[in-house]
């Protein structure tokens, strides 16, 4: 009885259950199988890899004629119904595909690994490509690998996986997205996002994934079959305009023909904060405060508080980091059933996905379906679809709190709960303590819930009119059904005191729909090859949202905004349709002798976004691939499996504005005078127009040495002109500065260039009976650099200003890289008599230094220095200069993975060199001034003492630091004459890292024990993603995605990308 | 049947195709209205300059660092805002060019003038013929005052400053060099005078007429008048066309001063005709669109600011004991009660020396349910009848020590009487001074009054500043106390110098047009 009886029992269940759904699927489609007429043998063989020897397990064994299949066990060994002489079809993954003749009902069957699937499909647009006669730069990515991370979203998943695609995570929240530049950034008004297609349906990009709403994440990673980027114009040309920033292509996983095969993948992980940053604990705090409120040498007199007297005798007081952040579960279940038919194959997944963030406030849940059908509904017409359902729910109330900021912020002696249980807050009644509210308690009180409703879907038909041309059509859209549910309730953190709730709900919806229709040909003439491809397609976005707002709710319990007071009601709404899009399009694909293959594209593209007269636009491109393996001098050099020169040209276009910027456009505004008023939005700019990208692309492709060393390196150069740009014009036009400001128009307003290279290099360091190593290395660099801003000349430049000190802190000038950051040089302190007579001190509005004085308005000890770069004497905005760039000159990739018997194990490190990272936090944090938090080394300030302890505490030469070296202000109370925060690059670090992205050891169930549990194949694995990170950067985390390319690398306490622990199990339950 | 499915399905394809006309690429925002299919009834052009008058435009001027008083009130020793160091700069005359409050009234400001040109150049392109030149010229002139009041602001603060009439040329031309001062005066009386000469005589309530255009002009032709001079005279011509124009509104617009001065800083009193142009501020416009100037406000219940604007004890000290309804209605001391303020929990009792001019209670003092700390409805004045009465006085006065001119007593004193306070028989400058800043405390008009001065008599306007005791003060039992005051205590104050008067270009801007550091060039050429 017991265990393997309840086993027994579950599988008997199951089986019937699965032999109902097969006869169901059989009912389904039209037609059924065809039994065999004459009586079969029963043929038995074995399966094994060549190399090791080894069984292999589930490999596909079908019958030619009759269509009947099967599956090896355990043992590698199947039975079939076959007569002699008939023909076998074994197929499995990774190794290459054998027809067997049954010689004898006993068949012993070798396959051979197939480590360069060069029969790969590769998903080119429009049409599929065999991965060994692709012409464009295209780097692929199975959904195997990328589960290897365990992403929440498949976004996560492809950092250091694609050789020129830099990625960089935005947010560590839940769900959070990431920024992805293909071959560099190409656009400065934020939309260099490659296009997202999932089986045909376009993605629209999200204009801000990192607070969540980041579309992508309503994809369950694990339904996906492979992910194709395609990097240079000659592969993205064929999607026209939307495409200049690459094209990621994902295809989902679909129903094979065989038996039904059911797979369940679960994991359970928890996460934590990987880094603390260090704050002062209350001892130090008052230590610091006594010390500010005493210091004789200019120090406040004021803000002493009796509490602090003695500093000894107080605890550590609260650590704000470990009250907000958590362990945090995250937990994954799929269930996938697939199979089908020589008719119809389908596959049908769900999934549910569960994450809690590791910052209170903040969650992620997912649950999918997911239904792929594909039907050959008659001899000539093909039909099937692809659906995706999904429901998101997500909190990102610590992110829409800014908790994180605020718990650094919030100083050590103030608690998170009191001792009768109820919240804590700011009590110090001096008033220079802003009361803050804890953020604890906001994290949990306040709520901003995000749902989301999505449907993907996509059917096509495909008729076949000859054997050598079809026509398919296809029709998708993306449903996105949304709310926002936000409630702020009234509280009383000790001196925050928020009097009166309210609440806001919002929904929205945004519905993408595209009709295409293309015309295939594809014949083959002798030695030629030919493939030709004319189309057409339509998309159109609708957008309609709606949201109300009341306030003064009786209790904070009670949410609905229908409690509210009605007399506060104020509501909004918007819709409209647009961009929409329309295009004609044509592809030729022609190979002589398998040696020589040449492609063009061609496609016109007509957008609304612009004037009618410059609505429609020509993208082109070629390309040339020489297959130089089989050229005759090589056919006999055995070392060389393939090797291919690539080379490809073409220009694309980019119309990635918003709609209706050529017109002004009035917006209705509550007005005192007359109830209402038009407000006048934008500065509009009748004449803008496309931005243009011309691409060169080299590419070298090879695999040597019987498959077992594979590479690809491609070479780019990208150069675009009449970049669409929202200018951030100076203040003056009124189009620039907070509120009440007018749309700052889109123009076409210079050039850019974007050089570099990519390399994939995979290795099969090892491989013998029982073992295996394998290596993959990707490496990304680009250079990018701005060759002109449109008419404002060499003076024309873009800046973005950092809001701690109102400072241009992000500058784009002609000839730099897009987005570098921009500053004063840290010189030091001053901190002998002898550096007030060296150096230079800034100066003020009439150019005149600032005077040498401990009083308000003077240049005193304890100030920083600044370089005076220009040598003019003085400090002043032209000492400012250029401080490295945000984006990282390399991003690399290092994944090893080594098999052991039925043990795997994967170790991935992806690293970013050369990226600066301007610490914001430390601005504020390291400043003894302000009247928040601050980190231990604001300890270290600048500590003043007199020569002659009786002289005189103003006289220069009667002062100096003790601790010269430190970098943090003095405590003097006067200090803004000098302006010590400016921006300079005391707080631009080196955000260089090494990040072990993942680690996992996976162990495959033995058959005895399989055989004991009746299942097919178990593997169960634990992993570490985050494992530990290598950098200089004192921040919690270098990476640091924007989603603004002129405003990029900004530190604002983000949330940090958890470590995360999971163990997890992938079993199939049936043949 | 299948070879007809065959043809079939791709014809009912290409006819889809066909569908996908030209029209498929026209989409019209269908939540905004485009400026070209505007303007099209008097109407229209109403609600095109109702814009001017407040909300977003207005927002950064008036807004959360709030310019127009920081700039207007503490720059020049009327207060201080509590615990906001940018704010304790300009108090201490230690201005960086980081300053964001010089920033954000540089950008509110022009924010303005892009909003006036915009309407200019839309009215001007897209006007229905069948609208009256009348009714198109009377909106050209609403944006006209709008925009020369917002120049007049930057010529008083700036000094030299681009002039920008069409920013549409911003977009092939966006690095401009500054105007010289004398160009930009001219350029705002261009644009006051146009509306003197083609707004109405009268309006609906809070709309501008032709005598907020005079009475702008009085004033703006009396700084003028010291522009450029030296020895401590003005420019006749200019001190007669400020008499001419301040005259006319004094006596020939019918319109009287209102008889409550507490009641013109309550919102059921907004739009009296003593305010010739105020700010049209609705309530429920969220952040960035209303009046924030309840920021400042102690706790009123629903209202609670987390700043205070604290009066000097200079200011403190120009009130004499008769002169109590404006130093209630200006600013609280400890002690004060005001039953309109929460009203509805008894009234509020002022536990310490704050403003109390624009603070207007909560939403149920106001009737007012949407009404936040963000969107108080106080229609903020920027020009009231007693400023021009003061103006004309002033004007009157010109190159005289002093005056017992029949005129100027009469409206000098019309403004005193109003408050209680017993006439003069001979007024001076620094009588006119000393009313002024009692009148218009709190209304940002203090600093501008001493640009003026400065122009032809700079001693005397740094001695004003320098001399002052800017401080604040304990208040018990009718006894004031100057100190450091026990929390909060402004930065030490540095002396005024002559470059003092002129403001610093913010750094972030001349960090983007650097041509804005060469010499200022002609606007007329």
């Amino acid at each position: 009885m017991n265990e393997n009886h309840v086993i027994r029992c579950v599988r008997r269940v199951t089986k019937s259950l699965l032999n109902k759904y097969v006869i169901l699927a059989a009912m389904l489609c039209s037609f059924g199988l065809l039994s065999a007429q004459n009586p079969d043998v029963k043929v038995t063989g074995t399966v094994l890899d060549q190399s090791s020897g080894e069984p292999l397990i589930g490999v596909s064994v079908l019958v030619k004629s009759s269509k009947q299949g099967t599956m090896t066990d355990i043992n590698g060994v199947f039975t079939v119904k076959a007569k002699v002489g008939e023909t076998l079809k074994v197929t499995y993954v990774g190794y290459a595909a054998q027809e067997v003749k049954v010689s004898s009902p006993q068949l012993k069957i070798r396959l051979k690994e197939d480590t360069k699937s060069l029969d790969e499909v590769v998903v080119i647009g429009y049409g599929t490509v065999k991965r060994k006669d692709v012409t464009g730069s295209i780097s692929s990515v199975t959904g195997k690998d990328l589960l290897k991370t365990q992403p929440a979203t498949f976004d996560q998943a492809l950092q250091g996986k694609v050789a020129g695609v830099v990625v960089q995570q935005i947010s560590g929240q839940p769900g959070g997205g990431v920024s992805i530049q293909i071959h560099g950034v190409s656009s400065v008004n934020g939309t260099n996002s490659p296009l997202y297609v999932i089986d045909g349906i376009i993605i629209p990009p999200s204009s801000d994934p990192g607070n969540g709403s980041n579309p992508l994440s309503s994809i369950n990673p694990s339904e996906i079959e492979s992910i194709d980027v395609l990097k240079d114009a000659s592969a993205t040309a064929i999607y026209g305009s939307q495409a200049t920033n690459g094209v990621v292509v994902i295809t989902t996983k679909r129903g094979k023909t065989g038996a039904p095969k059911i797979t369940y993948d679960f994991y359970v992980g928890y996460q934590e904060v990987p880094k603390k940053l260090p704050t002062v604990n209350l001892q130090q705090f008052a230590t610091l405060i006594n010390a500010r409120a005493n210091d004789i040498y200019g120090g406040w007199s004021w803000d002493a508080r009796p509490q602090f007297a003695n500093p000894k005798y107080l605890g550590t007081g609260t650590d704000w980091q470990g009250a907000l952040f958590r362990s945090a579960p995250t937990t994954n279940h799929s269930l996938t059933i697939s199979g089908g038919d020589n008719t119809t194959q389908y596959l049908l997944s769900t999934s549910y996905f569960d994450q809690q963030g590791i910052a209170l406030g903040s969650d992620f849940k997912r649950y999918s379906v997911r239904l792929n059908l594909d039907n050959k509904t008659t001899d000539w017409l093909k039909i099937g679809t692809s659906l995706q359902l999904a429901h998101i729910d997500e909190d990102v109330n610590s992110t829409q709190s800014s908790v994180i900021k605020t718990a650094l912020d919030l100083t050590p002696d103030v608690s998170v709960k009191n001792a009768d249980g109820t919240y804590g807050g700011v009590t110090n009644p001096s008033g220079v303590v802003q009361p803050t509210p804890n953020p604890i308690a906001l994290a949990l009180i306040n709520k901003d819930k995000k749902l989301r409703n999505q449907l993907f879907g996509n059917i096509y038909a495909e008729i076949q009119f000859t054997k050598d041309l079809s026509l398919r059509n296809e029709v998708s859209g993306n449903f996105d059904f949304n709310t926002e549910d936000k409630f702020s309730p009234s509280y009383t953190l000790g001196l925050a005191v928020r009097t009166y709730n309210d609440a806001s709900y919002s929904y929205g919806q945004n519905i993408y729909t595209s009709v295409r229709n293309f015309l295939t040909y594809s014949h083959s003439f002798k030695q030629y090859n030919l493939n030709a491809m004319v189309g057409h397609e339509a998309q159109l976005n609708t957008y309609q949202n709606v949201s109300a707002a009341r306030k003064y709710f009786p209790s904070n319990n009670v949410t609905s905004i229908s409690s509210g007071d009605a007399t506060t009601a104020t509501n909004d709404g918007s819709k409209g349709s647009g961009p929409a899009l329309e295009a004609y399009f044509g592809r030729v694909y022609l190979s002589w002798n398998d040696k020589y293959l040449v492609t063009g594209n061609l496609r016109d593209d007509g957008c609304s976004n612009f004037a009618v007269g410059n609505r429609w636009v020509y993208t082109y491109s070629g390309a040339f691939a020489w297959k130089i393996n089989n050229e005759e001098f090589l056919k006999n050099v055995k070392v060389i499996n393939e090797l291919k020169l690539r080379l490809g040209y073409g220009l694309t276009n980019n119309q990635g504005i918003p709609g209706n910027t050529y017109v002004t456009q009035l917006t209705s505004a509550a007005n005192g005078l007359s109830g209402t008023s038009q407000f006048q939005g934008n500065l509009a700019n009748p004449n803008v127009s496309w931005e243009t990208t011309k691409n060169y692309n080299i590419g070298l492709d090879g695999t040597f040495l019987n498959s077992r060393l594979d590479f690809s390196f491609d070479i780019y150069d990208r150069k675009t002109d009449g970049l669409l740009l929202q200018v951030p014009l100076p203040i003056y036009s009124g189009t620039t500065s907070g509120p009440g400001n007018m749309a700052a128009p889109y123009e076409n307003v210079g050039s850019v260039s974007n050089k570099g290279f990519d390399l994939r290099i995979s290795s099969t360091n090892i491989r013998n009976k029982n073992f295996t190593w394998k290596t993959d290395l990707t490496i990304s660099h680009n250079e990018n650099k701005v060759l002109s801003l449109g008419a404002g000349g060499s003076d024309a430049n873009l800046s973005q200003t950092n809001y701690t000190n109102n400072e241009v802190a992000e500058k784009t000038v002609v000839g730099k890289p897009i987005g570098e950051f921009y500053g004063y040089v840290y010189d030091g302190v001053f901190a002998t008599a002898n550096d007030f007579k060296t150096h230079a001190l800034p100066v003020d509005q009439n150019g005149k230094p600032y005077p040498i004085s401990p009083n308000a308005g003077g240049i005193w000890y304890g100030d920083r220095k600044f370089k005076d770069l220009n040598g003019d004497g003085v400090i002043d905005t032209k000492d400012q200069t250029f401080l490295g760039s945000p984006r990282p000159t390399f991003q690399f990739g290092f994944s090893n993975s080594f098999t052991y018997k039925g043990f795997d194990l994967n170790i991935f490190f992806s690293a970013n060199v050369g990226n600066k990272v301007l610490n914001r936090l430390a601005i504020t944090l390291n400043d003894p001034q302000n009247h928040i938090s601050y980190f231990t080394s604001v300890l270290d300030y600048a500590k003043l003492a007199l020569v002659n302890p009786n002289g005189s505490a103003t006289d220069v030469n009667n002062v100096y630091v003790t601790n010269p070296n430190t970098s943090i202000v003095g405590l003097r109370n006067n200090a803004t004459a000098n302006d010590n925060n400016r921006s300079s690059d005391l707080f631009i670090e080196d955000g260089s890292f090494l990040r072990c992205k993942n680690i996992t050891l996976g162990y495959r169930l033995p058959e005895n024990i399989l055989s004991k549990i009746h299942l097919y194949s178990v593997r169960i694995y634990g992993s570490v993603t985050n494992a530990f990170l290598i950098t200089k950067y004192s921040g919690m985390d270098p990476e640091i995605g924007s989603w603004n390319p002129l405003q990029a690398g900004w530190d604002d306490g983000y949330y940090p990308q958890s470590r995360t622990f999971t163990i997890g199990a992938n079993i199939t339950f049936s043949k | 049947m299948n070879s007809i499915n065959k043809i079939i399905i791709p014809l009912l394809l290409l006819v889809a195709i066909a569908g996908c006309k030209d029209s498929f690429l026209d989409r019209p925002s269908e939540s905004q209205i485009s400026s070209n299919n505007f303007y099209q009834t008097t109407s229209d052009l109403r609600l095109a300059t109702a814009n001017l008058y407040g909300g977003a435009a207005w927002w950064n001027w008036q807004g959360q660092t709030d310019p127009w008083l920081e700039l207007g009130d503490v720059l020049s020793g009327n207060g201080f805002v509590g615990y906001y160091d940018q704010s304790g700069d300009l108090y201490a005359h230690s201005i960086s060019a980081q300053n964001s409050i010089l920033s954000t009234g540089w950008a509110g400001l022009y924010n303005v003038i892009a909003q006036c040109n915009s309407t200019i150049t839309g009215i001007n392109q897209y006007t229905a013929s069948s609208i009256s030149a009348t009714d198109k010229n009377a909106a050209i002139a609403e944006a006209k005052f709008v925009r020369g009041v917002a120049y007049y602001y930057l010529a008083i603060y700036w000094g030299a400053v681009p002039i920008i009439e069409d920013n549409s040329t911003l977009i092939q031309n966006p690095l401009l060099k500054r105007n010289i001062v004398t160009d930009v005066y001219k350029f705002i009386t261009n644009d006051l005078t146009y509306a003197a000469q083609n707004l109405p005589t009268t309006d609906v309530a809070g709309r501008v007429t032709t005598w907020s255009a005079q009475g702008m002009l009085g004033k703006v032709y009396l700084t003028m008048a010291g522009l450029g001079q030296t020895g401590g005279t003005r420019n006749q011509a200019y001190l007669d066309s400020a008499k001419l124009y301040a005259g006319n509104v004094c006596k020939n617009s019918g319109i009287e001063l209102y008889h409550s001065y507490s009641d013109l800083f309550k919102a059921q009193f907004n739009d009296v005709p003593e305010d010739l142009f105020a700010l049209q501020w609705a309530p429920g416009t969220g952040w960035g669109k209303g009046n924030a100037l309840q920021t400042l406000a102690p706790n009123l219940g629903d209202i609670q600011g987390w700043s205070s604007m604290n009066p000097s004890y200079d200011l403190y000290q120009l009130y004499t004991s008769k002169d109590t309804v404006r130093r209630k209605a200006t600013f609280m001391l400890k002690g004060d009660y005001y039953p309109e303020l929460n009203a509805a929990a008894g009234g509020y009792t002022a536990g310490g020396q704050t403003l109390k001019k624009h603070i207007i209670g909560n939403a149920k003092d106001n009737n007012s349910p949407t009404m936040d700390i963000w969107s108080s409805i106080e229609h903020t004045a920027l020009l009231r009848l007693a400023d021009v009465y003061l103006i004309y006085a002033e004007a009157i006065l010109g190159n005289n020590a002093t005056t017992a001119n029949a005129d100027a007593l009469l409206y000098f004193n019309k403004v005193r009487t109003r408050a209680g306070v017993d006439p003069d028989n001979i007024i001076n400058i620094d009588s006119i001074y000393k009313e002024r800043r009692i009148e218009l405390a709190f209304e940002g008009q203090l600093w501008p009054d001493l640009v003026r001065l400065f122009y032809y008599n700079p001693d005397k306007a740094l001695n004003f500043v320098n001399s002052q005791q800017s401080v604040t003060f304990s208040y018990s039992k009718g006894v004031a106390t100057p100190g450091n005051g026990t929390t909060g205590a402004p930065a030490n104050v540095v002396p005024a110098t002559i470059s003092s008067f002129t403001l610093q270009i913010p750094a972030s801007e001349l960090s983007t047009d650097p041509k804005l550091a060469d010499p200022a060039v002609p606007y007329y050429k």
